[in-house]
């Protein structure tokens, strides 16, 4: 996550600066080949060439998230991607990453919120090998009480390095999401407790994967040094066999609205300075307020010189950092569902979490009152563009986003089209905003401080 | 070998007739071969240099509408910390926190306004600015940095308030385990060395000045002491003509004379602890001095490393990760720099296995001394290697950190065209070679940071121990002494 920005005084030379920046508008329009079909099993496929280096990223992404999780397996989803890992018909266990590296790729996984990926990057020579893993694993997945066994100790390690025995335990992830949502589905631990993980069952791993691992529920997407046509062969010879299944039941995510502000204190035995993580509700993704949002997020806390981080970092010298941002693992466009911006600040000893919020009040109310300059907005919506473009230089941050729009937009073409909202916005929206949504009672906070000595 | 491929074919099959029997049979069986090979598309390089000294070298790489920078400073983190450690550090982090004619705040607001990005950062042989900015606005970017390079001016309470923050952020990193066991295995490996230095202490920082830092950046920040990497979507003539015209003007200076003494050796293995009550996990490090970035055997223990552990199919992996289930995060790293190297291994491991975890890491090393690597891991990592180099150096960062690599660590120009073919040429015995070298149990550092009345009984059985609090006071000595200046 970025740390980020603000100003204020200068506003007669932001004012001239802005008559000699060339249009935001007028920069080169995104021209990405996008090739988007469906198999007839329900796949869909995304291809996208780029022959600049002779590298390919091919990604599978499934439809399926933390917020599917039922009650008594958190974490599962997680746990679940883990299994991917350990063996198919024709691919042993562990042996997808051998076969991997043995062709000079990297690969990963990631579960979130609403989708699970599986990717690796490679020469593009190897793009099939790349093809037949994935397909071998979403057709036959094997499993075995041995290799769950194995995994459970791993992932449960996994928690205990990034979460259980870490200062602040990601609390601005786990603690603030578990208080800001109502909805179980929303609100429960998507890493997992231990006690939840190591219940899991091979009848789980198996039922999860007919449910939610089928080509009717995922998205292929090739991006690279191919040939389209060709690639469209090897897929429809690897995946065109594979069954459709019943589309899965998706949870109801409804989140009733919040109208009281909600504030924890916690202490931690790990930690030596305190912190404090805000989540804000955002609108939702197809509301009109969504993109405003966005950027008075940007604006907020985009970068060193937004306004929290000035007020915060470098006016009040209370915080010595600053991140957060709309979605607290990735974009605005790799989620479904409800959602809150969080701001996370560690701040130093000697102040107070209560100290760091009036702060952060008195933001949100300038911007409530006298909202956003018209160079401060042009600014924001350059860097927005220029962070999209630091997403699409890389072939699997295209894979990414072209997924995600696949996925959840069932248009990856839009990827052209991504930065027009954005430059349509205007200063009053960005106000109009911040008078909606950053106000207390739409509001959860955790002040989180270092246990006394005596309890360490 | 610890491998765990052995499978229950019943299981297979009935898992299969869950799915489908009559897909699984379309199914191919075996990995398909390669396509024909792809042309390389190597980036075309060039150096020029200005008249005072500053070398520029630029990268085309059109990838995105986009630039990437690479401004370094041959001049390391430990840099005069004989008189006032931490000033390198200090120095950079203000740096761009305001010129002679720029607040800090404006710096933000116009790297803001180009979608750009300014920072320092110190490491063991260089200060670099990394930045990048949207193209169309390369001229003023590189006007921005060119001030910040030169007329960087430490306003008072920058100054303050940076020292402030680096001593609470430091207060902070102590918390981390990762954190304090790279400390003191870094310590421990370099003792008094300056790759020895990691984090000044507080008294230090609080102990420079305005002055302090003006006087280190006006001989240390200088074009003859620096290099100008550019990289990503831009016109070479015009670039280098707005670089001219934003660096021509900065004056060169004759550069102070450094001395770097040789690391210490260490002859037999010694145990740092460093004691984190309430942990629930062991961070594992076992390390050792190994060799230069510029040293032939480079290519040998980057490959050794691969085998190792520095893939995610490596032995260290396979054995500890996928067949034992100690830990998540098993890893090797081999790290080569300009005067020095050092090759480590880590893992976080519950308590419980602590013993363990070291008893299969000294295996999985002492393997790798006494008996050749296969052929099929061999050649597996070298392809793994040169295919993860292009992936690499199509990334304008990637590129820009590889060409970096040329002017801290003194390399043939030739390197990045060179990296195929020299780890092509490696044979096992290479491996061997290096490993039994550099992969020494008999004389590594091991660092484990944990709760120590939880887990010494583990530990001790693996050598003596001396015992740090978080802070890196010694607690406690074996005797006859701690072995290693720290």
């Amino acid at each position: 996550m970025p740390s980020f920005i603000k100003r204020s005084r200068w506003l007669l030379g932001a004012l001239l600066l802005v008559l000699m920046l060339p249009n935001p508008a007028a920069a080169k329009p995104l021209n990405i080949p996008v090739v988007y079909y469906k198999l007839p099993n329900g796949l869909k496929v995304v291809i996208s060439e780029d022959h600049l280096a002779p590298v390919v990223t091919v990604a599978v992404y499934y439809n399926v998230g933390f917020r599917v999780e039922p009650k008594g397996r958190t974490g599962f989803a997680h746990l679940f991607e883990h299994m991917m890992f350990q063996g198919s018909a024709n691919v042993k266990k562990f042996e997808h990453a051998k076969f991997v590296e043995a062709n000079g790729g990297s690969l990963n996984g990631h579960t979130d919120f609403d989708y699970t990926n599986y990717f690796e990057t490679l020469p593009s020579d190897r793009v099939e090998t790349a093809l037949w893993l994935e397909s071998d694993r979403m057709r036959s997945l094997d499993v075995s009480a041995e290799n769950l066994k194995n995994q459970q100790n791993v992932v449960s390690e996994e928690i205990r390095v990034n979460v259980l025995n870490q200062p602040y335990a990601l609390f601005e992830w786990i603690d603030l999401w578990q208080n800001a949502f109502t909805n179980w589905a929303n609100s429960h631990n998507g890493y997992g407790d231990l006690v939840d993980v190591n219940a899991a069952t091979l009848e789980d791993v198996r039922s999860f994967f007919k449910t939610y691992y089928a080509p009717n529920n995922a998205v292929l997407t090739i991006v690279g040094d191919v040939d389209t046509e060709a690639v469209k062969k090897m897929v429809e010879k690897h995946f065109g066999s594979i069954p459709a299944q019943p589309a899965p039941k998706m949870p109801d995510l409804t989140e009733p609205p919040q109208t009281k502000e909600k504030k924890l204190s916690q202490t931690d035995k790990l930690a030596n300075l305190p912190a404090l993580a805000i989540g804000y509700h955002v609108p939702e993704q197809n509301s009109p307020d969504f993109v405003p949002m966005a950027l008075l997020a940007q604006i907020l806390q985009g970068d060193e010189s937004s306004r929290l981080y000035q007020r915060l970092v470098k006016e009040k010298e209370l915080s010595i950092d600053l991140y957060g941002g709309m979605n607290y693992f990735g974009n605005e466009f790799d989620y479904s569902g409800p959602m809150v911006m969080t701001i996370r600040t560690t701040y130093k000893v000697g102040h107070t979490g209560e100290e760091v919020l009036k702060e952060v009040d008195a933001v949100a109310a300038d911007l409530a009152q006298k909202g956003v300059t018209e160079k401060e907005l042009a600014d924001a919506k350059v860097r927005y563009r220029s962070n999209i473009y630091n997403q699409l230089e890389s072939s699997f941050g295209k894979a990414h986003l072209l997924s995600v729009l696949a996925l959840f937009r069932d248009d990856p073409k839009q990827v052209n089209a991504l930065l027009e909202p954005f430059e349509k916005v205007t200063a009053a929206q960005v106000k109009a905003a911040a008078q909606k949504y950053l106000v207390a009672s739409n509001r959860t906070v955790i002040d989180r401080v270092p246990a006394p000595k005596g309890e360490k | 070998m610890h491998k765990n491929h052995s499978r229950n074919p019943l299981g297979v099959f009935l898992v299969l007739l869950l799915i489908s029997a009559h897909a699984v049979l379309a199914q191919q069986k075996t990995p398909p071969p390669p396509g024909p090979p792809r042309p390389l598309n190597l980036p075309k390089i060039t150096e020029k240099k200005l008249p005072n000294g500053l070398t520029v070298v630029l990268a085309p790489l059109p990838n995105v509408p986009k630039i990437t920078t690479q401004l370094l400073f041959l001049v390391g983190q430990a840099a005069d910390s004989d008189k006032h450690s931490g000033i390198a550090q200090v120095a950079a982090t203000v740096a761009n926190e305001g010129t002679e004619t720029r607040t800090s705040k404006q710096i933000k607001e116009e790297l803001r306004s180009m979608g750009a990005n300014l920072d320092l950062f110190t490491d063991t042989d260089a200060s670099s600015m990394f930045g990048s900015t949207l193209s169309e606005f390369a001229p003023r970017y590189f006007e921005l940095m060119s001030d910040v390079a030169q007329h960087a001016s430490f306003p008072e309470t920058e100054v303050a308030l940076a020292k402030d923050n680096l001593i609470q952020s430091i207060r902070a990193q102590r918390s981390q385990p990762s954190f304090l066991a790279g400390e003191r295995l870094q310590k421990a490996i370099f003792g008094k060395h300056p790759y020895g230095f990691v984090v000044p202490d507080e008294k230090s920082i609080t102990a420079l000045t305005r002055a302090d830092l003006k006087d280190f950046v006006s001989r240390y920040y200088v074009p003859n002491n620096a290099v100008l990497i550019v990289v990503g979507d831009f016109q070479p003539d015009a670039a280098f003509a707005q670089i001219e015209k934003a660096f021509g003007s900065w004056k060169s200076r004759e550069l102070p004379k450094a001395e770097m003494p040789q690391p210490p050796t260490r002859d037999r293995r010694q145990i740092y602890f460093v004691n984190r009550p309430g942990s629930i996990q062991s961070e594992i490090y076992i390390g050792n001095l190994s060799i230069p970035r510029k040293d032939p055997d480079y290519f040998a223990i980057r490959t050794a490393n691969t085998i190792f552990g520095g893939s995610f199919y490596s032995r260290l992996t396979r054995n500890i990760r996928e067949e034992k289930g100690y830990t998540y995060s098993p890893f090797s790293s081999s790290n080569t720099i300009a005067r020095a190297g050092f090759f480590m291994t880590g893992a976080a491991v519950r308590n419980e296995v602590t013993g363990p975890t070291l008893l299969e890491m000294f295996y999985e090393l002492d393997r790798m001394r006494v008996l050749p690597v296969t052929d099929e891991e061999l050649n597996a990592a070298k392809i793994f290697s040169t295919g993860n180099y292009s992936v690499e150096l199509a990334s304008q960062a990637g590129l820009a950190g590889r060409i970096a690599t040329i002017y801290m660590y003194g390399l043939p120009h030739d390197f990045i065209e060179n990296f195929r073919p020299k780890i092509e040429a490696l044979t096992p015995a290479d491996i061997q070679r290096v490993a039994a070298k550099y992969f020494d149990t008999y004389r590594a550092a091991v660092v484990v940071v944990g709760d120590y009345e939880k887990v010494k009984d583990q530990v001790a059985p693996f050598g003596d121990i001396t015992l740090f609090d978080a802070e890196g006071n010694i607690v406690s000595q074996p005797r006859g002494g701690g072995g290693s200046s720290n």
